[in-house]
C-alpha cells in the first residue's frame, strides 16, 4: 500500500508530498467507495436520527480483548485515536496529536497532544490521560483480566512534558508498523474512568468513554445502542472535509440477526442502514432504490492457511496444484458482485509492501494435473478423485469459517472446482463456539484467514511466526519456517520504508509461490443505504464513521 | 388422586430434588463441553490472545482452576443469589435473566391467552358445529399449523402487517402493540396439540352416557355441552395448557428473532450460542423451577376440575365423589363418567 511511511513526522510536508506520489493508482479507486451514497445536490443539513441495523450484536468492547467487527465499528465512532490514517491516501495524519515525529534511530516517538480536548464525561484528553492509555495498552490489567494490546512494541519508558504537551515514548527497539497500530481502533484513547472501570463495564459500550464525535446516549443489551452528537466536538482530525460537531443528531442501532426482517425493514424505509447483505441480495435492493455501498478494508486479503500438519500437503507440489485449481474468478462471477475482486496476493492492493502476486495466481487446471501426477497422484479411484501409490485418496479437510457469513457458498465452490484437478476437499461445520476448538486439529488441511487491518504485517506476524500463534502449524526445523520467522522479524524493525518493502516481497514470495496461503479474494463490507443518507464515511479499515454523514429531509 | 399435607409436601420435595440435580447435571454438561466465550475470546481469529496473556483472562475468570472448586465457587455464589457475570459480554446473569423474563412473561401470557382462545375455538367448531364438511375441515387445521414453522407463520405475518401496511414496526419496540404479532405466531402453533387433545376430550365426553341421561332430561343443549360436556372433556387439555406456559416461555427463541424481540429465548440462543456458562445455567435452572412449579400447580388444580380427586375429611371418594352438578338426576351417569377421565388423565401424564 501506499500509506505514507511512519517515520516521516507529520509536519514534513516535503517527505510527505514525495510519498503522495508513490501512491498506486488502486487506492484510490478502492478508499471512495463511500461515494456511491455521498454528493447529493442539497445542502449538508444538519439534524435529525440515523437508524442503523447492525446484523450482529455487540458483544465485547473491551478494546485489548475485543475482535467482533460490529464493536470496532461503534467504538471508532465514540472515541478519537492518536493518529489519523486517511483512508483515501493511506497517509498517516494528525489526530489527537497534533504533532507527531520519530527519530532517526527508530526509538523515539514524541507526540504533541492537541489542547483543550475532553472526553464525554468531561475528563481532559492530556498528555497523563495518553501516557495511561499507551502503558494499559502495553501492559493491560492482569488483575482484570484484561490483555495487553499485542500488537504493540515493547516500550522501555514513557515520559511526558506538561509544559509543551508532549508524550515521548521510547522504545526498546524499532518497531516499523507502531504509527499504523497507534491510528487502529483498537488503540483508540479513553478517559481514566474507563481504563480503570472492572472488565464487565468496559466490555459493554456504555462503558467506553472517549472524546470521539458521538458518545453513547443509552444502551439496552441486545435492543438498541443510541449514540448521541458529543456537543462542543471540534478536534476532527485537520484533514476531515467536515469540521466542528457531528451532523446527525443520534444514530440508533439495532441489531436485527435475521437477515429478511433487515432487508424488509430498510425496503419499507423503517431503516436507513443495514450492514451485511448476501452478494444475491444486492441486486434487489438495487431495484427498489437502495444504495449499495461497499467498502473494501485495507489489509489481510480473505486467505486459506495451508496447514502443514494435514495429509498431503506438506508436498510444495501439492499445495501449488490447489493454488492453480482454484478459479478466483469463477468465484466472484457465480458467488459475489461487483463490490468484491479476487486476491492479487496475501493482502490487499492498498495495503503498504503489497506485491502483485496475480501470475502465481491464475487458474491452471492443466498445471495442477500436471503436478498432481508428478507428486504421484496419478491414479484415480472410482469417484474421480486421485489416489496415491497406497491406494490413499487426495483428500483434505477443512471447516467452514463462522466468523464469514459468505464462506457457506465459498467453501462449496472451491470443492467443486478441487474435484475438477482430482482432489478431494471435505468440509465440515461446527457451531460458533465450538469453532476455536475444533480447528486446532492439525487434520484440517486449510482453513479461512485474513482481516482488515491497520498494518496486516503485524498480524501475520502474530499468526504464523513459529514462536506466536503459528497458523500454518510448520515445523520448527521446516527451513521455509525459518525464513519465514526471520521475514516477518526483520520487517518489524526496518525503519527504512524501502528496506522494509523488499523484505515484504519476499514474505509474499514464499507465501503465494510456495502455497502457504492461498488467496481467495478482497472481502468487502457491504451495506444498503437509503437514497436520503449523505456522505456516509469509512475508515481506512472499512469500519464505517458518521462524523460527515447526514440526512437529506 | 388425594392430596395430604404430606404428600403436598411430598410433591414439593420432589420438585426441589428434579431441579437441584438438574443444576449438577447442567453444570456438569457445561464444564465437560469443549469451548466457552473467553477460551473463544483468546482464540478470535480477528485478535488472537497470546499464551501469557491468555493465562491472565482464564485465571480472572477462575477457569484454570479443577472442577471442584470451580463447582464449590458457583454453588456458593448460588446461595447469596449471586448467578455471576456473562462470559461473553460482561452482563450480571441476573439482569439479562430479568430483562429477558419482563419481556417474554408479557408475551407468553398473551400468547397463552390467544392460545387457549384459539383452542377453544377451533375445537368447540370441530366437534359442535352444525356442517360436517366444516368440522373437517376445522378438525384438520391443527395437522396444518402443527406443521408450518413458527418463523414462517411470523414472517408471513410481518410481511402484511408491517412491510406492506405498516401497521406494526418491525424492528423497535412499540410496547403492548409489540406483543401482538409474536403472540399470535405463538398461539398459532401452541393451539394445535391442546386442540387436538381438546376435540378428542369433547368427542369422548359428548359420546358418553350421560349426555343422552342429561340429554333425555332435557336440559338445553347449550347447558349441555358448555356446563357438563366440556367441563369433562377439557382436564387433558388443560394440563396441556399448563406445560404450554412452560413451552411458551422458553420456546419462543424463533419467534423472538424473528421479531427482534430480546427476550429470555433471545438470551438463551445468544447464551447458547457461545457457550455462556453462567447465562446457560441460569436460563436452564429458571426453566426447571418455571416447568416444576407449574407441573405442581397443575396437579394441584385437578381436584378444582375434578371434585372427586378432594379430600374430604380424609375420605377418599374417588369413582364415587362429589359431582360438580347439583342435579341429583345426572349424578350418577357423571360418576361412571369420572372414572373414565381418571384413567385418561393417568394416561395423559
Amino acid at each position: 500500500m501506499a500509506r505514507a511511511p511512519f517515520l516521516f513526522p507529520a509536519r514534513d510536508k516535503t517527505a510527505r508530498a514525495a510519498l503522495a506520489g508513490l501512491l498506486p493508482a488502486a487506492l484510490l479507486l478502492t478508499s471512495c467507495a463511500a461515494g456511491a451514497a455521498a454528493g447529493g445536490d442539497g445542502e449538508v443539513q444538519e439534524g435529525g436520527e440515523l437508524v442503523y441495523l447492525d446484523a450482529e450484536l455487540s458483544s465485547n468492547t473491551q478494546l485489548q480483548s475485543s475482535g467482533t467487527w460490529q464493536d470496532s465499528a461503534y467504538i471508532t465512532n465514540i472515541t478519537d485515536r492518536l493518529i489519523y490514517k486517511n483512508p483515501e491516501t493511506g497517509e498517516l495524519e494528525p489526530y489527537l496529536a497534533e504533532e507527531f515525529d520519530v527519530s532517526d534511530d527508530g526509538l523515539t516517538y514524541t507526540f504533541t497532544i492537541v489542547e483543550g480536548v475532553t472526553h464525554s464525561d468531561g475528563t481532559p484528553v492530556d498528555v497523563e490521560n495518553v501516557k495511561r492509555n499507551l502503558e494499559w495498552q502495553h501492559d493491560g490489567d492482569p488483575d482484570q483480566g484484561i490483555p495487553a494490546n499485542n500488537w504493540f512494541p515493547s516500550i522501555e519508558s514513557i515520559e511526558t512534558d506538561d509544559s509543551a504537551q508532549t508524550v515521548i515514548v521510547q522504545l526498546e527497539e524499532p518497531y516499523a508498523p507502531f504509527l499504523d497500530v497507534l491510528s487502529f481502533w483498537r488503540t483508540s484513547i479513553v478517559a481514566d474512568a474507563t481504563i480503570e472501570a472492572p472488565i464487565e463495564e468496559q466490555q459493554q459500550l456504555a462503558g467506553i468513554i472517549g472524546s470521539g464525535p458521538f458518545y453513547v446516549e443509552s444502551e439496552t443489551y441486545g435492543e438498541e445502542i443510541i449514540l448521541a452528537k458529543r456537543e462542543g466536538y471540534d478536534w476532527a482530525p485537520p484533514s476531515s472535509p467536515h469540521q466542528g460537531e457531528a451532523l446527525l443528531d443520534t444514530i440508533t442501532i439495532l441489531p436485527v440477526t435475521e437477515d429478511s426482517v433487515r432487508l424488509g425493514s430498510l425496503r419499507s424505509g423503517e431503516a436507513d442502514l443495514i450492514r451485511y447483505l448476501q452478494p444475491s441480495e444486492e441486486q434487489g435492493l438495487i431495484d427498489a432504490g437502495i444504495d449499495i455501498v461497499s467498502e473494501q478494508g485495507s489489509g489481510n486479503a480473505n486467505v486459506w492457511d495451508v496447514r502443514q500438519s494435514a495429509p498431503f500437503i506438506d508436498d510444495v507440489d501439492v499445495r501449488r496444484a490447489l493454488q492453480s485449481g482454484i478459479d478466483r474468478e469463477q468465484i466472484i462471477e457465480d458467488l459475489y458482485t461487483d463490490s468484491w475482486r479476487p486476491a492479487k496476493s496475501v493482502v490487499t492492493e492498498d495495503t503498504f509492501g503489497f506485491e502483485d502476486k496475480s501470475d502465481s495466481l491464475v487458474y491452471d487446471p492443466e498445471r495442477s494435473n500436471e503436478l498432481l501426477d508428478g507428486a504421484g497422484f496419478e491414479e484415480f479411484d472410482s469417484e474421480g478423485y486421485r489416489i496415491d501409490e497406497n491406494g490413499e485418496r487426495l483428500s483434505l479437510l477443512t471447516y467452514i469459517d463462522v466468523f464469514d457469513a459468505t464462506a457457506g457458498p465459498l467453501f462449496q465452490l472451491i470443492q467443486l472446482q478441487l474435484a475438477e484437478i482430482g482432489v478431494e476437499l471435505r468440509i465440515e461445520e461446527t457451531d460458533y463456539s465450538s469453532y476455536s476448538e475444533v480447528i486446532q486439529d492439525p487434520e484440517i488441511a486449510t482453513r479461512r484467514n485474513g482481516w482488515p487491518e491497520a498494518d496486516p504485517w503485524v498480524r501475520q506476524t502474530v499468526n504464523y511466526t513459529l514462536d506466536e500463534a503459528n497458523a500454518l502449524f510448520l515445523e520448527e526445523d521446516d527451513s521455509a519456517a525459518q525464513e519465514l520467522d526471520a521475514l516477518y522479524h526483520q520487517q518489524l524493525v526496518q525503519t527504512d520504508p524501502a528496506e522494509r518493502q523488499e523484505t515484504l516481497a519476499d514474505i509474499q514470495e514464499i507465501l503465494v509461490d510456495e502455497a502457504f496461503l492461498l488467496p481467495i479474494l478482497d472481502d468487502s463490507q457491504v451495506f444498503g443505504v437509503q437514497p436520503h443518507v449523505e456522505d456516509l464515511a469509512f475508515t481506512a479499515e472499512a469500519r464505517p464513521f458518521f462524523y460527515s454523514t447526514w440526512i437529506d429531509h | 388422586m388425594s392430596y395430604t399435607p404430606r404428600s403436598i409436601i411430598s410433591r414439593i420435595l420432589q420438585g426441589v430434588l428434579v431441579v437441584v440435580l438438574t443444576y449438577v447435571l447442567v453444570w456438569s454438561v457445561l464444564f465437560l463441553l469443549p469451548g466457552n466465550p473467553v477460551q473463544s475470546r483468546i482464540d478470535n481469529p480477528q485478535n488472537p490472545i497470546p499464551e501469557d496473556q491468555a493465562e491472565f483472562i482464564l485465571a480472572y475468570y477462575g477457569l484454570d482452576r479443577p472442577w471442584y472448586e470451580q463447582f464449590t465457587v458457583a454453588v456458593g455464589r448460588l446461595f447469596q443469589g449471586d448467578l455471576g457475570y456473562s462470559l461473553g459480554n460482561g452482563h450480571r446473569v441476573t439482569d439479562l435473566i430479568a430483562q429477558g423474563l419482563g419481556e417474554t412473561a408479557a408475551l407468553a401470557v398473551l400468547a397463552l391467552l390467544l392460545t387457549a382462545v384459539f383452542a377453544f375455538i377451533v375445537a368447540f367448531t370441530a366437534v359442535f358445529a352444525p356442517w360436517r364438511s366444516l368440522r373437517t375441515f376445522i378438525r384438520n387445521l391443527p395437522v396444518i399449523s402443527l406443521s408450518t414453522p413458527n418463523f414462517l407463520v411470523g414472517l408471513i405475518l410481518l410481511q402484511i402487517f408491517a412491510y406492506n401496511l405498516g401497521w406494526f414496526s418491525s424492528i423497535r419496540d412499540e410496547g403492548l402493540k409489540s406483543l401482538l404479532l409474536p403472540a399470535i405466531t405463538l398461539a398459532t402453533g401452541a393451539c394445535a396439540p391442546v386442540a387436538q387433545v381438546l376435540i378428542q376430550g369433547l368427542d369422548r365426553a359428548s359420546g358418553e352416557p350421560f349426555v343422552n341421561v342429561l340429554r333425555s332430561s332435557g336440559y338445553a343443549p347449550q347447558s349441555i355441552v358448555f356446563k357438563h360436556v366440556a367441563k369433562n372433556g377439557s382436564i387433558p387439555a388443560v394440563t396441556l395448557l399448563g406445560l404450554t406456559i412452560g413451552e411458551l416461555l422458553t420456546g419462543a427463541v424463533i419467534v423472538e428473532t424473528v421479531f427482534n424481540r430480546t427476550g429470555l429465548g433471545f438470551v438463551t440462543e445468544q447464551a447458547v450460542r457461545s457457550q455462556d456458562g453462567p447465562v446457560v445455567l441460569g436460563v436452564v435452572m429458571l426453566v426447571a423451577v418455571i416447568y416444576t412449579a407449574v407441573n405442581l400447580l397443575t396437579d394441584l388444580t385437578y381436584p378444582l376440575l375434578d371434585p372427586r380427586t378432594k379430600e374430604v375429611a380424609g375420605t377418599k371418594k374417588t369413582g364415587q365423589g362429589v359431582s360438580e352438578t347439583d342435579d341429583p338426576r345426572a349424578k350418577e351417569h357423571e360418576a361412571e363418567h369420572g372414572d373414565a377421565v381418571s384413567a385418561e388423565k393417568g394416561s395423559t401424564r
